[in-house]
């Protein structure tokens, strides 16, 4: 989880597949994790949102009944369907996502929740953390921090996480200049701005 | 106070509270525009600490002027809100045990107040995730909605209510502090300020609450529960318009309008405007008695089936559009003032079907209108005068279409007038209690009303403002003399008909100008500390106006005037047919004289010219809509062309020249005079 300040606490999916589906209890037969928990009324395994390079793809999972409902901007999923910057996704009976890539330059996706349900554990939105994820005042961030006075980038390659700014910063209480690495439970702060990571199971 | 450190290894934390924390400044929260959850400067407990046995903070959400507030998390997973007091130091925890048991829907829940190892208070309260009505009203520059204004309005009063009866004051009643939930409306941070408030009696200077929102009285130190009425009065306001009433550059500014300043409540629709005029009375003892007596004038909720119940907002309010024309909800109407009980029966019935304060035409025009002021202020002289050439050049061509279109407009006005008068609000209208000294020259039959002692109010003598009246009337005399001659000069000069001016004619613009403008002038004076509608004002003006046209006609006759008609300027024939006994050889009649002076003085808002408290000086704005008007009037009833606008462009400026002004900055120095 992300935790920013005076902004929102946000989830952070790393893996190239995501899985959305109900909570599941910790100790359920084996098989995926759902990555993105949704406290309503849909499968335990109900859709799955892949990332194929730039694109992203969400596939309708199926049960012993048949395939899930799964919708994009109104129109029913068969299998895969293509997901733009704005698409709306519809799971189940009224859980209604947003699905937005506002960085023209980074692969890093946000999914808001539109309707009134909430993920478990509750976030502002879900961020597909591609490689690059932008958090700042600007309207093209993945997530809008208005009062902050600079922009401040996640980057990833492979298990490795840093994080870079114009600026200093403070990562885990050491001082740096601009940028530095990562851990999972970092707590970063700089001018006008403090964020943490939070590990989540 | 140095945060923990034993479970996050954080030093940079002591280095950043080290820091110039702006915080822990004086006024805080109390900064004008500056309080609210977005507070400077870094929170103090990072992600992950647990100051309190039994819950993890996640991340700070907001800073406020008794402390910040964190998302946390039991450890059983239950997200709650917790809430660092840090500036109490005598805790008196029995004085607000009494809140931690309050139950209502619309109010935050306070689940338990704890104290950490270090003697911080924590409040453990109900986690919103919602937005408090501060973000969406900033999001809403030109007000919201009338029915989430309504819906928000509800559920505050009944929380509050719940809170009034239980003999507990808000103290601290704000946007900042009011939560969406799902659209169920909630309060928090009831009972803090009273809490906190109790450990700084001693000599501590600071104001409690935000400023824009608090009443006057709370700075005397004697207040009651119809402080939470101001604020809710405030909060009104600012749903309807997107700003509060009362405003400034410093928290002593704004204090002082509290005191002293009417609120402007000009462009708000009834019932909304004599609602807001008495939540916003001076005196406590004028602002409705009851919460619940203040919802009951307002509409329901629409489609509620109770008025009082609270009722979930359509729409989670993040996800409402930007506006950019202002609700219609709030637009001005002059002419639908509260007329009479006898349209009540049926405005009720018809209330129903339009909403009350919709005007569509009008607020297309308004908007254009605004649109073209905006870009007028923004431009230099330069381009004031290039922005002017168009038109004047349109100005000859509109007319023919000008009056017809006005006088369709006017009718349609009428009758929506008489069918959609709302119900005049209770004790609408009433003299507002600033003035402590009745004045001398008005007929007033009022008694004498402010005994309180505590407000200062602006106070000008009767002798001071007779002072006034004669020296604005004497100025007016010059300057209406010195713009007849300017006028005169540019419009004659202007046609080569006429190369050589008349004396007569000069003299008959500067005098008739001259009464004109003394006409505007007295009667803004008697008006001035009324707070008389509309339509009386204009009626009154009307008269006068035809005594204006009756005197203007016996100048003209005793000088000799002639007035010829300009053939330059066209003046279509009105449809509506001149009676014949209004002209004979072309010269007016004293009827057709009386009835272009009736009209002029009508149309316009005179008064709001000679204001005390008007934006500038002068306006040129008003002057050109004065003699534009003059010309459609003049158009209209056939009157000889350019003399009516001129003597219009005289009366405008030498009114707004004449007329005693205030600017903004020294506006407060009568008040301290007379405190002191």
């Amino acid at each position: 989880m992300l935790w920013i300040d005076a902004v929102g606490g946000y989830r952070l999916c790393l893996a190239d597949e995501v899985l959305l589906g109900q909570p599941q209890e910790p100790d359920s037969r084996a098989g995926m994790r759902v990555d993105i928990p949704i406290l309503a009324d849909l499968g335990s395994r109900h859709a799955l949102i892949r990332r194929d390079g730039e694109n992203y793809l969400i596939e309708a999972l199926s049960n012993a009944r048949g395939v899930r409902e799964v919708r994009v901007d109104g129109r029913p999923v068969r299998a895969v369907h293509w997901l733009a910057d704005g698409s709306r996704i519809e799971l189940g009976e009224g859980v209604r996502l947003v699905f937005r890539r506002p960085h023209p330059l980074s692969a890093t996706a946000r999914l808001e929740l539109a309707s009134h349900h909430r993920t478990e554990p509750p976030c502002g939105a879900v961020l597909l953390w591609a490689e690059t994820c932008v958090l700042g005042p600007q309207a093209r961030s993945h997530v809008v921090c208005p009062d902050w006075l600079q922009a401040v980038v996640l980057s990833r390659q492979g298990k490795e996480l840093f994080c870079h700014t114009s600026g200093r910063l403070e990562i885990d209480g050491v001082c740096l200049r601009e940028q530095g690495p990562l851990e999972p439970n970092s707590r970063v702060s700089g001018e006008g701005f403090a964020f943490s990571l939070e590990p989540l199971g | 106070m140095q945060p923990d450190s034993h479970n996050t290894s954080d030093p940079s934390d002591a280095a950043e509270a080290g820091k110039a924390d702006p915080r822990a400044a004086g006024t805080g929260g109390a900064g004008p525009g500056l309080a609210g959850p977005r507070g400077a400067g870094p929170f103090l407990y990072p992600s992950g600490s647990r100051p309190l046995e039994g819950y993890t903070l996640k991340r700070g959400v907001g800073q406020g002027g008794f402390g910040e507030i964190y998302y946390a998390t039991s450890d059983a997973g239950k997200e709650v809100a917790l809430k660092l007091v840090r500036r109490n130091l005598d805790v008196e925890l029995r004085g607000i045990r009494v809140c931690l048991n309050l139950k209502h829907p619309n109010l935050l829940d306070l689940y338990d107040i704890r104290q950490d190892a270090h003697g911080d208070t924590w409040v453990v309260m109900e986690y919103v995730a919602g937005d408090c009505l501060e973000n969406v009203l900033a999001v809403h520059p030109g007000g919201l909605p009338s029915s989430e204004v309504l819906t928000w309005i509800h559920g505050i009063g009944a929380g509050l209510a719940y809170l009034h009866d239980r003999g507990i004051v808000h103290r601290d009643l704000k946007p900042g502090n009011v939560f969406s939930d799902e659209g169920i409306v909630k309060i928090g941070d009831y009972g803090l300020s009273k809490f906190i408030s109790c450990s700084r009696r001693s000599g501590h200077t600071e104001s409690i609450g935000t400023v824009h929102y608090m009443a006057p009285e709370v700075a005397t130190g004697r207040y009651g529960k119809e402080i939470d009425i101001y604020a809710l009065g405030v909060m009104l306001y600012e749903m309807l318009t997107g700003r509060v009433p009362f405003d400034g550059e410093s928290v002593g500014e704004v204090l002082m309008k509290h005191l002293t300043a009417r609120p402007d409540v000009s462009m708000l629709a009834e019932p909304y405007r004599s609602i807001v005029a008495r939540a916003l009375e001076k005196d406590p003892e004028r602002r409705f008695r009851t919460v619940r007596e203040m919802l009951a004038t307002l509409p329901a909720i629409p489609g509620a089936a109770l008025p009082f119940a609270p009722l979930p907002l359509g729409e989670a309010p993040a996800t409402t559009m930007l506006r950019m024309v202002p609700d219609p909800g709030v637009r001005a109407r002059p002419l639908d003032a509260a007329v009479g009980p006898l349209r009540s029966s049926l405005s009720q019935a018809v209330h129903k079907v339009f909403p009350p304060g919709e005007e569509p035409i009008a607020r297309g025009v308004r908007a254009l209108g605004r649109k073209f002021r905006a870009a007028w202020s923004e431009r230099n002289l330069l381009g004031k005068i290039l922005l002017l050439i168009p038109v004047v050049l349109l100005a000859p061509a509109a007319i023919y279409l000008f009056i017809p279109l006005t006088l369709a407009y006017l009718f349609y006005r009428f009758v929506r007038m008489l069918v959609l008068t709302p119900d005049p609000g209770p004790g609408g209208g009433p003299p507002t209690a600033v003035r402590a000294v009745p004045p001398a020259i008005a007929p007033s039959a009022r008694p004498p009303t402010d005994t309180r002692p505590a407000i200062p109010a602006i106070v000008l003598s009767a002798r001071d403002r007779f002072t006034e009246l004669v020296g604005s009337l004497l100025a007016a005399a010059v300057i209406a003399l010195v713009m007849s001659a300017v006028m005169i000069i540019i419009v004659i000069r202007g046609y080569q008909h006429h190369a050589a001016l008349a004396p007569e004619q000069f003299a008959w613009v500067a005098l008739v100008g001259i009464l004109g403008a003394w006409g505007v002038l007295l009667l803004e004076k008697l008006w001035e500390n009324r707070l008389e509608e509309a339509v009386l004002r204009r009626f009154i003006l009307m008269v006068f106006g035809l005594g204006l046209g009756l005197a203007a006609w016996a100048v003209a006759e005793t000088l000799l005037v002639d007035l010829p008609r300009e053939p330059g300027i066209p003046s279509p024939a009105s449809p509506a047919r001149v009676p014949p006994s209004f002209y004979a050889d072309g010269r007016p009649h004293p009827m057709a004289y009386m009835a272009v002076f009736g009209t002029l003085l009508a149309l316009l808002r005179w008064w709001r010219q000679a204001d005390r408290v008007r934006d500038s000086r002068l306006r040129l704005w008003s002057l050109a809509v004065s003699c534009l008007a003059a010309l459609v009037v003049a158009g209209f009833w056939d009157f000889p062309q350019p003399w009516l606008v001129m003597v219009a462009g005289v009366m405008s400026a030498s009114v707004q020249l004449a007329s005693p002004w205030v600017p903004p900055r020294a506006r407060l120095r009568p008040q301290r005079k007379m405190m002191v």
